[in-house]
């Protein structure tokens, strides 16, 4: 089993068709939380000028990946959008129309 | 009239909760209309043993989606120290309000020592919350400017309206 894997993957390797991850992880800057740098930044469901860059054009939330915020912060922006939603600062939807 | 609690058992006996109350009234409201809102909510509050932090008015805003057939609405928000049971009866009252579409409210903190918190709330600011900031389009037309260079009275004054629109008289309508 770990042959065949070996060799399949030493296949693609030297095809050179897929060699995802090595080149792109060295290179990658690995993202900070925006929280975790400052302080003096509190996350507030009332802040729509904050909030809304952690929710997309369609007013979905934005992952964590792309955000780059830590498990924690994430939390409380997804707590924090769904209370502002509640109270009409945030779309719950943006539909094309 | 539902029973109003007064405390639960989580609570340490002296001790408070702190909460925020965000409501939405009708964007066509009278100021007379939201200083009668704002003297009940206050009566409420102050009746179920509560102490009003703070009362703002945000004045008009559009709203994300559409409440209630509006898609603009006036935003007051209130922050309390109160007891459990106290948030529900403020809620009941703003449900049956009419120029009430909207009202939503979040706990903040519990355990609250009351004399470690002063309340902001003075009858000047209080009255003054009746009378909204100036609306998001106001400001972004420039109309607010306008208004404070001019006043209110349009006597004289230049006329926003016809200067965007254009008078009445030169449409085929």
């Amino acid at each position: 089993m770990s042959m065949e894997r070996d060799e399949k993957t030493s296949r693609t390797g030297a095809a050179g068709s897929d060699d995802r991850g090595d080149k792109k992880r060295s290179v990658g800057r690995r993202k900070q939380c925006k929280f975790c740098g400052d302080e003096a930044l509190t996350i507030d469901y009332k802040d729509q000028a904050l909030l809304k860059y952690f929710i997309t054009d369609r007013g979905k939330l934005v992952p964590r990946r792309i955000s780059g915020n830590c498990a924690k912060h994430q939390r409380e922006i997804a707590v924090a959008v769904r209370r502002a939603r509640m109270i009409a600062l945030m779309p719950f939807a943006v539909t094309g129309a | 009239m539902a029973q109003v609690r007064h405390g639960s058992s989580r609570d340490i006996p002296g001790r408070k909760r702190e909460y925020e109350t965000i409501y939405i009234l009708r964007p066509d409201i009278t100021h007379e209309a939201v200083g009668l809102v704002n003297t009940k909510v206050r009566g409420v509050i102050e009746n179920g043993g509560g102490t009003l932090l703070k009362v703002d008015n945000w004045g008009k805003r559009r709203l994300a989606y559409e409440v209630q057939k509006q898609m603009k609405g006036m935003y007051l928000f209130f922050s309390y120290l109160g007891t459990a049971g106290l948030v529900e009866e403020v809620e009941r009252n703003l449900r049956l309000t009419d120029s009430v579409i909207r009202a939503y409210s979040v706990k903040i903190a519990e355990n609250v020592d009351p004399a470690t918190r002063t309340s902001e709330v003075t009858d000047e600011t209080f009255a003054k919350a009746a009378t909204p900031r100036p609306d998001e389009e106001e400001i972004a037309t420039g109309q607010a400017n306008l208004r404070a260079v001019f006043g209110d009275d349009e006597d004289g004054a230049f006329d926003f309206e016809e200067a965007v629109f254009g008078s009445d008289d030169d449409g085929p309508m």
